[in-house]
Protein backbone atom coordinates (compact mmCIF):
# COMPACT_ATOMS: atom_id res chain seq x y z
CA UNK A 1 0.00 0.00 0.00
CA UNK A 2 2.82 2.25 0.52
CA UNK A 3 4.33 1.71 -2.70
CA UNK A 4 1.31 2.08 -4.26
CA UNK A 5 0.77 5.61 -2.55
CA UNK A 6 4.26 6.35 -3.25
CA UNK A 7 3.95 5.60 -6.71
CA UNK A 8 0.55 8.10 -6.56
CA UNK A 9 2.47 10.72 -5.23
CA UNK A 10 4.93 10.72 -7.88
CA UNK A 11 2.40 10.61 -10.75
CA UNK A 12 0.44 13.54 -9.29
CA UNK A 13 3.35 15.28 -8.94
CA UNK A 14 4.51 14.98 -12.72
CA UNK A 15 1.26 15.72 -13.44
CA UNK A 16 0.60 18.67 -11.98
CA UNK A 17 4.31 20.29 -12.74
CA UNK A 18 3.52 20.53 -16.40
CA UNK A 19 1.88 23.75 -17.33
CA UNK A 20 -1.08 22.18 -19.68
CA UNK A 21 -2.50 20.71 -16.56
CA UNK A 22 -2.92 24.07 -15.47
CA UNK A 23 -4.48 25.68 -18.74
CA UNK A 24 -8.44 24.60 -17.57
CA UNK A 25 -7.92 26.06 -14.50
CA UNK A 26 -7.34 28.90 -16.18
CA UNK A 27 -9.60 29.26 -18.75
CA UNK A 28 -12.68 28.48 -16.70
CA UNK A 29 -11.64 31.28 -14.21
CA UNK A 30 -11.62 33.46 -17.49
CA UNK A 31 -14.80 32.31 -18.40
CA UNK A 32 -16.25 32.35 -14.75
CA UNK A 33 -14.78 36.46 -15.33
CA UNK A 34 -16.07 37.22 -18.46
CA UNK A 35 -19.67 35.70 -17.55
CA UNK A 36 -19.86 38.37 -13.92
CA UNK A 37 -18.74 41.01 -16.49
CA UNK A 38 -21.14 40.07 -18.80
CA UNK A 39 -23.74 39.50 -15.84
CA UNK A 40 -23.37 43.03 -14.61
CA UNK A 41 -22.68 45.08 -17.69
CA UNK A 42 -26.37 43.22 -19.01
CA UNK A 43 -27.50 42.67 -15.61
CA UNK A 44 -31.37 41.02 -16.23
CA UNK A 45 -32.15 41.55 -12.35
CA UNK A 46 -35.04 43.33 -12.34
CA UNK A 47 -36.47 40.22 -14.65
CA UNK A 48 -34.66 38.09 -12.31
CA UNK A 49 -36.30 40.03 -9.25
CA UNK A 50 -39.86 39.77 -10.10
CA UNK A 51 -38.83 35.85 -10.93
CA UNK A 52 -37.91 35.30 -7.68
CA UNK A 53 -40.49 37.21 -5.69
CA UNK A 54 -43.07 35.58 -8.01
CA UNK A 55 -41.71 31.89 -7.22
CA UNK A 56 -40.04 32.79 -3.72
CA UNK A 57 -40.10 35.67 -2.09
CA UNK A 58 -37.04 37.69 -0.93
CA UNK A 59 -35.14 38.36 -3.83
CA UNK A 60 -32.03 39.62 -1.76
CA UNK A 61 -32.37 36.14 -0.02
CA UNK A 62 -32.64 33.78 -2.60
CA UNK A 63 -30.46 35.58 -5.42
CA UNK A 64 -27.33 35.33 -3.04
CA UNK A 65 -23.75 34.77 -4.20
CA UNK A 66 -24.44 31.04 -4.06
CA UNK A 67 -27.37 31.22 -6.53
CA UNK A 68 -25.10 33.21 -8.71
CA UNK A 69 -22.09 30.67 -8.57
CA UNK A 70 -24.77 28.27 -9.46
CA UNK A 71 -25.80 30.02 -12.88
CA UNK A 72 -21.93 30.29 -13.79
CA UNK A 73 -20.82 26.39 -13.27
CA UNK A 74 -24.19 25.05 -14.64
CA UNK A 75 -23.66 26.29 -18.15
CA UNK A 76 -20.04 26.20 -18.23
CA UNK A 77 -18.74 22.98 -16.22
CA UNK A 78 -19.82 20.07 -18.85
CA UNK A 79 -18.56 21.42 -22.15
CA UNK A 80 -15.44 23.13 -20.78
CA UNK A 81 -14.44 20.09 -19.05
CA UNK A 82 -15.08 18.21 -21.41
CA UNK A 83 -12.40 19.21 -22.93
CA UNK A 84 -9.72 19.63 -20.50
CA UNK A 85 -10.13 16.25 -18.59
CA UNK A 86 -10.35 14.23 -22.14
CA UNK A 87 -6.84 16.66 -22.66
CA UNK A 88 -5.10 14.80 -19.63
CA UNK A 89 -6.74 11.61 -19.38
CA UNK A 90 -5.84 10.81 -22.65
CA UNK A 91 -2.70 12.63 -22.71
CA UNK A 92 -1.72 10.68 -19.51
CA UNK A 93 -0.35 7.45 -20.74
CA UNK A 94 0.44 8.45 -24.51
CA UNK A 95 1.84 10.72 -24.16
CA UNK A 96 4.36 8.98 -22.01
CA UNK A 97 4.70 6.37 -24.64
CA UNK A 98 4.95 9.02 -27.43
CA UNK A 99 7.77 10.22 -25.56
CA UNK A 100 9.69 7.01 -24.81
CA UNK A 101 9.36 7.60 -20.70
CA UNK A 102 7.24 4.67 -20.79
CA UNK A 103 10.29 2.46 -21.64
CA UNK A 104 11.55 3.78 -18.72
CA UNK A 105 9.02 2.76 -16.09
CA UNK A 106 8.55 -0.66 -17.61
CA UNK A 107 11.70 -1.53 -17.44
CA UNK A 108 11.04 -1.50 -13.47
CA UNK A 109 9.32 -4.18 -11.18
CA UNK A 110 5.75 -2.70 -11.65
CA UNK A 111 3.48 -4.61 -13.00
CA UNK A 112 0.94 -2.66 -16.54
CA UNK A 113 -1.94 -2.92 -14.23
CA UNK A 114 -0.60 -0.96 -11.06
CA UNK A 115 0.64 1.49 -13.77
CA UNK A 116 -2.65 2.36 -15.06
CA UNK A 117 -4.91 2.55 -11.89
CA UNK A 118 -1.95 4.93 -10.74
CA UNK A 119 -2.55 7.06 -13.61
CA UNK A 120 -6.65 6.59 -13.85
CA UNK A 121 -6.88 7.48 -10.36
CA UNK A 122 -4.65 10.65 -11.53
CA UNK A 123 -7.31 11.74 -13.97
CA UNK A 124 -9.60 10.94 -11.40
CA UNK A 125 -8.19 13.13 -8.97
CA UNK A 126 -7.31 16.14 -11.51
CA UNK A 127 -10.93 15.55 -12.68
CA UNK A 128 -12.15 16.45 -8.75
CA UNK A 129 -9.61 19.10 -8.39
CA UNK A 130 -10.98 20.88 -11.64
CA UNK A 131 -14.42 20.93 -10.79
CA UNK A 132 -13.82 21.80 -6.89
CA UNK A 133 -11.94 24.85 -8.29
CA UNK A 134 -14.63 25.77 -10.69
CA UNK A 135 -17.55 25.48 -7.55
CA UNK A 136 -15.26 27.39 -5.19
CA UNK A 137 -14.15 29.49 -7.62
CA UNK A 138 -17.24 30.78 -8.95
CA UNK A 139 -18.67 30.65 -5.49
CA UNK A 140 -16.04 33.09 -4.25
CA UNK A 141 -17.28 35.68 -7.55
CA UNK A 142 -20.55 35.13 -6.56
CA UNK A 143 -20.47 35.96 -3.04
CA UNK A 144 -17.93 39.22 -3.71
CA UNK A 145 -20.89 40.45 -6.66
CA UNK A 146 -23.59 39.60 -4.65
CA UNK A 147 -22.98 38.62 -0.80
CA UNK A 148 -24.14 36.04 1.18
CA UNK A 149 -27.57 36.61 0.96
CA UNK A 150 -29.02 34.07 3.41
CA UNK A 151 -30.50 31.47 0.55
CA UNK A 152 -29.61 29.41 -2.61
CA UNK A 153 -32.08 29.03 -5.52
CA UNK A 154 -31.53 26.15 -7.67
CA UNK A 155 -32.94 27.13 -11.04
CA UNK A 156 -31.46 26.89 -14.78
CA UNK A 157 -33.26 27.09 -17.50
CA UNK A 158 -33.20 24.70 -19.68
CA UNK A 159 -31.91 21.72 -16.84
CA UNK A 160 -33.58 22.67 -14.08
CA UNK A 161 -37.03 24.89 -14.78
CA UNK A 162 -38.55 24.34 -11.71
CA UNK A 163 -36.70 26.59 -8.87
CA UNK A 164 -35.50 24.78 -5.86
CA UNK A 165 -35.21 26.69 -2.60
CA UNK A 166 -32.75 26.31 -0.07
CA UNK A 167 -31.43 28.00 3.12
CA UNK A 168 -27.69 29.28 3.21
CA UNK A 169 -26.50 26.19 5.02
CA UNK A 170 -28.33 23.52 3.19
CA UNK A 171 -27.40 25.30 -0.23
CA UNK A 172 -24.20 25.00 0.47
CA UNK A 173 -23.94 21.44 1.11
CA UNK A 174 -26.27 20.89 -2.14
CA UNK A 175 -23.99 23.12 -4.33
CA UNK A 176 -20.80 21.66 -3.29
CA UNK A 177 -22.20 17.72 -3.16
CA UNK A 178 -23.47 18.18 -6.44
CA UNK A 179 -20.06 19.62 -7.91
CA UNK A 180 -18.21 16.84 -6.49
CA UNK A 181 -20.91 14.39 -8.04
CA UNK A 182 -20.15 15.82 -11.07
CA UNK A 183 -17.03 15.15 -10.74
CA UNK A 184 -17.66 11.56 -10.38
CA UNK A 185 -20.27 10.85 -12.82
CA UNK A 186 -17.77 12.55 -15.26
CA UNK A 187 -16.25 8.88 -15.37
CA UNK A 188 -17.00 8.15 -18.74
CA UNK A 189 -15.04 11.16 -19.92
CA UNK A 190 -12.07 9.96 -18.06
CA UNK A 191 -12.66 6.14 -19.07
CA UNK A 192 -13.34 6.63 -22.89
CA UNK A 193 -10.40 9.24 -23.28
CA UNK A 194 -7.83 6.81 -20.81
CA UNK A 195 -8.99 3.59 -23.26
CA UNK A 196 -8.13 5.60 -26.49
CA UNK A 197 -4.66 5.93 -24.87
CA UNK A 198 -4.23 2.88 -24.05
CA UNK A 199 -4.31 2.08 -27.77
CA UNK A 200 -1.51 3.09 -30.29
CA UNK A 201 -2.85 6.16 -30.63
CA UNK A 202 -1.19 9.95 -30.86
CA UNK A 203 -2.30 11.57 -27.54
CA UNK A 204 -4.16 14.40 -29.29
CA UNK A 205 -5.76 11.79 -30.81
CA UNK A 206 -6.94 10.04 -27.89
CA UNK A 207 -8.33 13.72 -27.07
CA UNK A 208 -9.89 14.27 -29.75
CA UNK A 209 -12.52 11.01 -30.80
CA UNK A 210 -12.92 11.16 -27.05
CA UNK A 211 -14.71 15.17 -27.34
CA UNK A 212 -15.89 14.06 -30.41
CA UNK A 213 -17.88 11.12 -28.54
CA UNK A 214 -19.22 13.86 -26.10
CA UNK A 215 -20.04 16.56 -28.71
CA UNK A 216 -21.97 13.99 -31.00
CA UNK A 217 -23.48 12.53 -28.11
CA UNK A 218 -24.81 15.64 -26.96
CA UNK A 219 -26.16 17.04 -30.00
CA UNK A 220 -27.84 13.69 -31.05
CA UNK A 221 -29.50 13.62 -27.08
CA UNK A 222 -31.47 17.39 -27.45
CA UNK A 223 -32.46 16.97 -31.16
CA UNK A 224 -36.21 17.68 -30.90
CA UNK A 225 -37.79 15.50 -32.91
CA UNK A 226 -40.49 12.97 -31.67
CA UNK A 227 -38.38 10.30 -33.18
CA UNK A 228 -35.34 10.66 -31.00
CA UNK A 229 -37.77 10.97 -28.02
CA UNK A 230 -37.43 7.03 -26.84
CA UNK A 231 -33.89 6.85 -26.99
CA UNK A 232 -32.67 10.37 -25.21
CA UNK A 233 -31.91 8.69 -21.98
CA UNK A 234 -29.64 6.76 -23.37
CA UNK A 235 -27.17 9.00 -24.13
CA UNK A 236 -24.43 9.71 -22.24
CA UNK A 237 -24.61 13.43 -21.73
CA UNK A 238 -28.21 13.01 -20.57
CA UNK A 239 -27.13 9.98 -17.98
CA UNK A 240 -24.56 13.16 -16.96
CA UNK A 241 -27.25 15.59 -16.29
CA UNK A 242 -27.59 13.21 -12.78
CA UNK A 243 -26.00 15.57 -10.77
CA UNK A 244 -28.41 18.14 -10.88
CA UNK A 245 -31.15 15.55 -9.12
CA UNK A 246 -29.20 16.31 -6.14
CA UNK A 247 -30.41 19.83 -6.38
CA UNK A 248 -33.85 19.35 -6.56
CA UNK A 249 -35.43 20.03 -2.70
CA UNK A 250 -36.59 16.03 -3.04
CA UNK A 251 -34.16 14.07 -4.24
CA UNK A 252 -35.29 11.28 -6.70
CA UNK A 253 -32.30 8.90 -5.15
CA UNK A 254 -32.92 6.00 -7.36
CA UNK A 255 -33.07 7.19 -10.69
CA UNK A 256 -30.05 9.16 -9.07
CA UNK A 257 -28.27 5.81 -8.31
CA UNK A 258 -29.46 4.57 -11.34
CA UNK A 259 -27.93 6.90 -13.08
CA UNK A 260 -24.56 7.10 -11.67
CA UNK A 261 -24.43 3.70 -11.72
CA UNK A 262 -24.76 3.49 -14.95
CA UNK A 263 -22.31 6.04 -15.61
CA UNK A 264 -19.34 4.96 -13.44
CA UNK A 265 -20.13 1.42 -14.80
CA UNK A 266 -19.23 3.34 -18.97
CA UNK A 267 -16.27 4.62 -16.88
CA UNK A 268 -14.86 1.72 -15.07
CA UNK A 269 -15.53 -0.31 -18.42
CA UNK A 270 -13.53 1.84 -20.66
CA UNK A 271 -10.96 1.15 -18.34
CA UNK A 272 -11.05 -2.49 -18.45
CA UNK A 273 -11.04 -2.07 -21.92
CA UNK A 274 -7.79 -0.26 -22.31
CA UNK A 275 -6.03 -2.70 -19.56
CA UNK A 276 -6.67 -5.40 -21.93
CA UNK A 277 -6.02 -3.62 -25.07
CA UNK A 278 -2.69 -2.40 -23.02
CA UNK A 279 -1.35 -5.93 -21.22
CA UNK A 280 -1.54 -7.11 -24.94
CA UNK A 281 1.12 -4.42 -26.38
CA UNK A 282 4.23 -4.69 -27.34
CA UNK A 283 6.19 -1.52 -26.00
CA UNK A 284 9.16 -1.36 -28.21
CA UNK A 285 11.16 1.72 -30.00
CA UNK B 1 22.52 -14.66 -14.58
CA UNK B 2 20.53 -14.39 -17.80
CA UNK B 3 19.00 -16.89 -19.22
CA UNK B 4 17.11 -16.45 -22.82
CA UNK B 5 14.83 -19.31 -23.80
CA UNK B 6 14.06 -20.43 -26.69
CA UNK B 7 12.09 -17.01 -27.29
CA UNK B 8 10.23 -16.60 -30.25
CA UNK B 9 8.26 -13.43 -31.69
CA UNK B 10 6.19 -12.65 -34.50
CA UNK B 11 5.07 -8.89 -34.77
CA UNK B 12 1.59 -8.74 -35.92
CA UNK B 13 1.39 -8.19 -39.48
CA UNK B 14 4.63 -9.36 -40.24
CA UNK B 15 5.74 -11.90 -42.45
CA UNK B 16 9.06 -13.04 -41.11
CA UNK B 17 9.97 -13.51 -37.50
CA UNK B 18 11.93 -11.57 -35.28
CA UNK B 19 13.30 -13.86 -33.16
CA UNK B 20 13.46 -17.37 -34.39
CA UNK B 21 14.27 -20.21 -31.04
CA UNK B 22 16.83 -17.66 -29.73
CA UNK B 23 19.02 -19.19 -27.00
CA UNK B 24 21.85 -17.44 -24.77
CA UNK B 25 23.26 -17.06 -21.42
CA UNK B 26 24.86 -14.47 -19.76
CA UNK B 27 26.87 -15.10 -16.75
CA UNK B 28 27.49 -13.29 -13.61
CA UNK B 29 30.06 -11.12 -14.13
CA UNK B 30 30.18 -10.87 -17.54
CA UNK B 31 29.69 -8.26 -20.41
CA UNK B 32 27.72 -9.43 -23.44
CA UNK B 33 27.35 -7.87 -26.12
CA UNK B 34 24.31 -8.11 -28.65
CA UNK B 35 25.15 -7.34 -32.07
CA UNK B 36 23.09 -7.39 -35.58
CA UNK B 37 22.47 -5.38 -38.21
CA UNK B 38 19.22 -3.50 -38.31
CA UNK B 39 16.17 -5.35 -38.02
CA UNK B 40 18.20 -8.39 -36.45
CA UNK B 41 16.09 -8.90 -33.48
CA UNK B 42 18.30 -6.66 -30.98
CA UNK B 43 15.73 -4.37 -29.31
CA UNK B 44 13.00 -7.24 -29.38
CA UNK B 45 15.66 -9.40 -27.57
CA UNK B 46 16.30 -6.39 -25.06
CA UNK B 47 11.80 -5.82 -25.19
CA UNK B 48 11.58 -9.29 -24.06
CA UNK B 49 14.17 -9.26 -21.24
CA UNK B 50 12.12 -6.31 -19.59
CA UNK B 51 9.05 -7.92 -20.19
CA UNK B 52 8.05 -5.22 -22.82
CA UNK B 53 7.80 -7.63 -25.55
CA UNK B 54 5.54 -10.75 -25.52
CA UNK B 55 7.25 -13.72 -26.55
CA UNK B 56 5.33 -16.39 -28.84
CA UNK B 57 7.18 -18.87 -27.18
CA UNK B 58 10.04 -18.77 -24.80
CA UNK B 59 10.87 -16.62 -21.81
CA UNK B 60 13.65 -14.93 -20.29
CA UNK B 61 14.75 -15.58 -16.97
CA UNK B 62 16.70 -13.51 -14.60
CA UNK B 63 18.56 -15.53 -11.93
CA UNK B 64 15.93 -17.71 -12.73
CA UNK B 65 12.63 -16.11 -12.80
CA UNK B 66 10.86 -15.56 -15.42
CA UNK B 67 10.40 -11.71 -16.65
CA UNK B 68 7.12 -13.05 -18.76
CA UNK B 69 5.91 -14.85 -15.23
CA UNK B 70 6.62 -12.71 -12.98
CA UNK B 71 8.48 -9.65 -14.10
CA UNK B 72 7.64 -7.72 -10.07
CA UNK B 73 9.74 -10.17 -8.88
CA UNK B 74 12.44 -10.65 -12.07
CA UNK B 75 12.68 -7.25 -12.55
CA UNK B 76 13.79 -4.82 -9.12
CA UNK B 77 17.80 -5.34 -9.90
CA UNK B 78 17.81 -4.60 -13.20
CA UNK B 79 18.39 -1.18 -14.46
CA UNK B 80 18.46 -0.62 -18.12
CA UNK B 81 19.56 2.47 -20.34
CA UNK B 82 17.93 2.93 -23.90
CA UNK B 83 19.20 5.03 -27.39
CA UNK B 84 18.20 8.36 -26.71
CA UNK B 85 16.83 8.24 -23.54
CA UNK B 86 13.53 10.02 -22.51
CA UNK B 87 12.86 11.89 -19.25
CA UNK B 88 10.48 14.56 -18.10
CA UNK B 89 12.29 17.61 -19.70
CA UNK B 90 9.91 20.11 -17.45
CA UNK B 91 11.05 18.21 -14.07
CA UNK B 92 14.65 18.58 -12.69
CA UNK B 93 17.38 15.21 -12.95
CA UNK B 94 16.67 14.93 -9.43
CA UNK B 95 12.81 14.77 -9.59
CA UNK B 96 13.13 12.25 -12.86
CA UNK B 97 15.20 10.20 -10.62
CA UNK B 98 12.42 10.23 -7.67
CA UNK B 99 9.77 9.59 -9.80
CA UNK B 100 11.44 6.58 -11.60
CA UNK B 101 13.04 5.17 -7.99
CA UNK B 102 9.36 5.00 -6.91
CA UNK B 103 8.56 2.15 -9.61
CA UNK B 104 11.12 0.21 -7.80
CA UNK B 105 10.21 0.46 -4.54
CA UNK B 106 11.54 3.43 -3.86
CA UNK B 107 15.56 4.99 -3.01
CA UNK B 108 17.25 7.01 0.13
CA UNK B 109 18.20 10.76 -0.69
CA UNK B 110 21.32 9.69 0.15
CA UNK B 111 21.69 6.79 -2.16
CA UNK B 112 20.59 9.37 -5.12
CA UNK B 113 22.81 12.00 -3.82
CA UNK B 114 25.88 8.99 -3.82
CA UNK B 115 25.03 7.95 -7.87
CA UNK B 116 24.28 11.35 -8.62
CA UNK B 117 28.39 12.01 -7.49
CA UNK B 118 29.35 8.87 -8.79
CA UNK B 119 28.10 9.72 -12.52
CA UNK B 120 29.06 13.34 -12.32
CA UNK B 121 26.12 15.03 -12.23
CA UNK B 122 26.18 16.99 -8.91
CA UNK B 123 26.06 20.15 -9.80
CA UNK B 124 23.34 20.12 -12.27
CA UNK B 125 21.01 17.20 -10.93
CA UNK B 126 18.54 20.13 -9.63
CA UNK B 127 18.20 21.86 -13.28
CA UNK B 128 15.67 21.03 -15.26
CA UNK B 129 16.21 18.34 -17.85
CA UNK B 130 15.44 20.12 -20.84
CA UNK B 131 18.28 22.16 -20.16
CA UNK B 132 20.91 19.18 -20.19
CA UNK B 133 23.12 18.32 -22.87
CA UNK B 134 22.88 14.83 -24.47
CA UNK B 135 26.05 13.89 -22.39
CA UNK B 136 24.48 14.56 -19.51
CA UNK B 137 21.18 12.97 -20.41
CA UNK B 138 22.96 9.90 -20.48
CA UNK B 139 24.64 10.24 -17.32
CA UNK B 140 21.01 10.79 -15.57
CA UNK B 141 20.18 7.66 -17.57
CA UNK B 142 23.18 5.75 -16.33
CA UNK B 143 21.93 7.04 -12.77
CA UNK B 144 18.55 6.27 -13.15
CA UNK B 145 20.33 2.71 -14.00
CA UNK B 146 21.86 1.83 -11.51
CA UNK B 147 19.65 2.87 -8.40
CA UNK B 148 17.85 0.07 -7.76
CA UNK B 149 21.36 -1.31 -7.08
CA UNK B 150 21.25 -3.89 -10.31
CA UNK B 151 22.86 -7.35 -10.68
CA UNK B 152 22.05 -6.82 -14.43
CA UNK B 153 22.77 -4.00 -16.62
CA UNK B 154 20.70 -3.47 -20.00
CA UNK B 155 22.21 -0.93 -22.24
CA UNK B 156 20.86 -0.24 -25.69
CA UNK B 157 22.98 1.97 -27.79
CA UNK B 158 23.67 3.27 -24.52
CA UNK B 159 26.38 6.02 -25.97
CA UNK B 160 24.42 6.38 -29.46
CA UNK B 161 25.12 10.20 -29.81
CA UNK B 162 27.50 10.81 -27.65
CA UNK B 163 30.84 11.85 -28.59
CA UNK B 164 34.26 10.43 -28.68
CA UNK B 165 35.63 11.54 -25.34
CA UNK B 166 31.75 10.48 -23.58
CA UNK B 167 32.16 7.55 -25.55
CA UNK B 168 35.56 6.34 -24.02
CA UNK B 169 34.01 7.93 -20.61
CA UNK B 170 31.29 5.74 -20.41
CA UNK B 171 33.35 2.84 -21.31
CA UNK B 172 35.71 3.55 -18.71
CA UNK B 173 32.41 3.85 -16.26
CA UNK B 174 30.87 0.67 -16.87
CA UNK B 175 34.35 -1.26 -16.73
CA UNK B 176 34.33 0.28 -13.27
CA UNK B 177 31.19 -0.59 -12.33
CA UNK B 178 31.62 -4.00 -12.85
CA UNK B 179 34.93 -4.35 -11.06
CA UNK B 180 33.07 -2.47 -7.95
CA UNK B 181 29.52 -3.72 -8.21
CA UNK B 182 29.96 -7.46 -9.67
CA UNK B 183 27.60 -6.28 -12.58
CA UNK B 184 26.28 -8.58 -15.66
CA UNK B 185 25.81 -6.11 -18.19
CA UNK B 186 24.04 -6.93 -21.63
CA UNK B 187 24.83 -4.30 -23.99
CA UNK B 188 23.28 -3.84 -27.83
CA UNK B 189 25.72 -1.47 -29.90
CA UNK B 190 26.86 -0.82 -32.94
CA UNK B 191 29.67 0.22 -31.96
CA UNK B 192 31.72 -2.75 -32.65
CA UNK B 193 35.13 -1.45 -31.17
CA UNK B 194 33.45 -0.50 -28.51
CA UNK B 195 32.14 -3.93 -28.60
CA UNK B 196 35.02 -5.55 -28.83
CA UNK B 197 36.99 -3.02 -26.30
CA UNK B 198 34.16 -3.86 -23.13
CA UNK B 199 32.41 -7.42 -23.76
CA UNK B 200 33.86 -10.81 -22.81
CA UNK B 201 31.70 -12.24 -25.34
CA UNK B 202 29.22 -11.45 -27.95
CA UNK B 203 25.85 -12.89 -29.05
CA UNK B 204 25.24 -11.95 -32.80
CA UNK B 205 21.82 -12.07 -34.66
CA UNK B 206 20.67 -11.90 -37.68
CA UNK B 207 17.06 -11.91 -39.41
CA UNK B 208 15.92 -12.97 -35.89
CA UNK B 209 18.87 -15.87 -35.82
CA UNK B 210 21.20 -16.45 -33.17
CA UNK B 211 24.60 -17.01 -35.82
CA UNK B 212 27.04 -16.66 -33.10
CA UNK B 213 27.31 -16.82 -29.42
CA UNK B 214 30.69 -16.80 -27.95
CA UNK B 215 33.84 -15.05 -26.86
CA UNK B 216 34.80 -11.41 -28.98
CA UNK B 217 37.83 -13.80 -30.62
CA UNK B 218 36.42 -16.72 -31.55
CA UNK B 219 34.97 -16.07 -34.49
CA UNK B 220 37.46 -18.29 -36.90
CA UNK B 221 35.79 -21.33 -36.01
CA UNK B 222 35.22 -22.94 -38.93
CA UNK B 223 37.78 -21.97 -41.10
CA UNK B 224 41.96 -21.13 -40.02
CA UNK B 225 42.86 -17.91 -42.31
CA UNK B 226 46.75 -17.17 -43.25
CA UNK B 227 48.47 -14.18 -44.96
CA UNK B 228 50.80 -15.52 -47.31
CA UNK B 229 53.16 -13.45 -49.88
CA UNK B 230 55.24 -14.95 -52.31
CA UNK B 231 57.77 -14.16 -55.02
CA UNK B 232 55.21 -16.36 -57.24
CA UNK B 233 52.20 -15.15 -56.41
CA UNK B 234 49.91 -16.75 -59.07
CA UNK B 235 51.20 -20.05 -59.11
CA UNK B 236 51.17 -20.23 -54.78
CA UNK B 237 47.78 -19.55 -55.41
CA UNK B 238 47.22 -22.51 -57.05
CA UNK B 239 49.02 -24.75 -54.98
CA UNK B 240 46.74 -22.85 -52.01
CA UNK B 241 43.85 -24.32 -53.70
CA UNK B 242 45.05 -27.58 -54.78
CA UNK B 243 45.78 -27.61 -50.96
CA UNK B 244 42.43 -27.04 -50.03
CA UNK B 245 42.45 -23.30 -49.52
CA UNK B 246 40.67 -20.26 -50.98
CA UNK B 247 40.85 -16.89 -51.20
CA UNK B 248 39.12 -14.78 -48.67
CA UNK B 249 39.55 -11.53 -48.83
CA UNK B 250 43.43 -10.25 -49.21
CA UNK B 251 43.77 -13.79 -47.22
CA UNK B 252 43.72 -17.27 -47.57
CA UNK B 253 41.35 -19.49 -45.60
CA UNK B 254 42.30 -23.37 -44.61
CA UNK B 255 39.93 -25.95 -42.96
CA UNK B 256 40.19 -25.24 -39.57
CA UNK B 257 42.46 -27.82 -37.93
CA UNK B 258 45.21 -27.04 -40.39
CA UNK B 259 48.39 -27.49 -39.07
CA UNK B 260 50.52 -24.05 -39.87
CA UNK B 261 54.36 -25.70 -40.22
CA UNK B 262 52.35 -28.49 -42.07
CA UNK B 263 51.11 -26.23 -44.85
CA UNK B 264 54.09 -23.97 -44.76
CA UNK B 265 56.36 -27.33 -45.61
CA UNK B 266 53.44 -28.60 -48.25
CA UNK B 267 53.40 -25.07 -50.10
CA UNK B 268 57.35 -25.05 -50.25
CA UNK B 269 57.46 -28.70 -51.20
CA UNK B 270 55.28 -27.85 -54.55
CA UNK B 271 57.53 -25.32 -55.17
CA UNK B 272 55.90 -21.84 -53.83
CA UNK B 273 58.79 -18.92 -52.73
CA UNK B 274 57.34 -18.35 -49.75
CA UNK B 275 58.64 -14.81 -48.13
CA UNK B 276 56.02 -14.58 -45.13
CA UNK B 277 53.65 -16.55 -43.66
CA UNK B 278 51.38 -15.52 -40.61
CA UNK B 279 48.09 -17.15 -39.09
CA UNK B 280 45.46 -14.66 -38.44
CA UNK B 281 42.49 -14.50 -36.36
CA UNK B 282 39.24 -12.84 -38.19
CA UNK B 283 37.74 -9.81 -35.94
CA UNK B 284 34.41 -9.42 -34.94
CA UNK B 285 34.63 -6.74 -37.35
CA UNK B 286 34.90 -8.62 -40.46
CA UNK B 287 33.10 -11.47 -39.21
CA UNK B 288 29.83 -8.72 -38.42
CA UNK B 289 30.57 -7.40 -41.93
CA UNK B 290 30.45 -10.77 -43.59
CA UNK B 291 27.47 -12.17 -41.86
CA UNK B 292 25.57 -8.98 -43.73
CA UNK B 293 27.12 -9.74 -46.86
CA UNK B 294 25.53 -12.66 -47.12
CA UNK B 295 22.48 -11.90 -47.19
CA UNK B 296 22.69 -7.87 -48.39
CA UNK B 297 21.68 -6.79 -45.27
CA UNK B 298 22.92 -2.75 -44.94
CA UNK B 299 25.86 -2.60 -42.90
CA UNK B 300 25.41 0.38 -39.82
CA UNK B 301 28.65 0.63 -38.07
Amino acid sequence: MIEFLRLMKWELFRLFARRRTYIGFGVFLVVEIIFLFLWTTQSRESEMEKFINRVAGGFDVYFSGLTLAFLMVVYTMFILGLVFVALVAGDILAKDTEDGNLRLILARPVTRLRLLVVKFLSCQIYTTALFLFVGVSAFAMGVIDRGWGGGFMAWAPPYILEPALFDWNEGMFRYFGAIFTFSLIYLPVTGIAFMLGCFKIKPAAATIVTVAIFIGDSVLSVIPLPAFEPYREFFLTTRMKAWLLLLEEDISWFQFAEQSIWLIGIGFTGFVIGWAAFERRDIKS
Amino acid sequence: MLTFQNVEKRFSGAALLALDAVSFDVGKGRICGLLGHNGAGKSTALGVILGMVHPDKGEALIDGVSVQQAREKALPRVGAIFEAPAFYDYLSGWHNLKSLAAYSGGVSDRLIEETVDWVGLKTRVRDRVSTYSHGMRQRLALAQALLPRPDLLVLDEPTDGLDPEGIVEFREQLLELRERLGLTVLLSSHLLSEVEQLCDEVVILKGGEKIYEGGVDGFDHDIALFRITSDNETETKEMISRLGGRVEGDRFAFPRGVNDSELLASLIGEGAHVSSFRRESTSLEEFYLRSGEEDGTAVDK
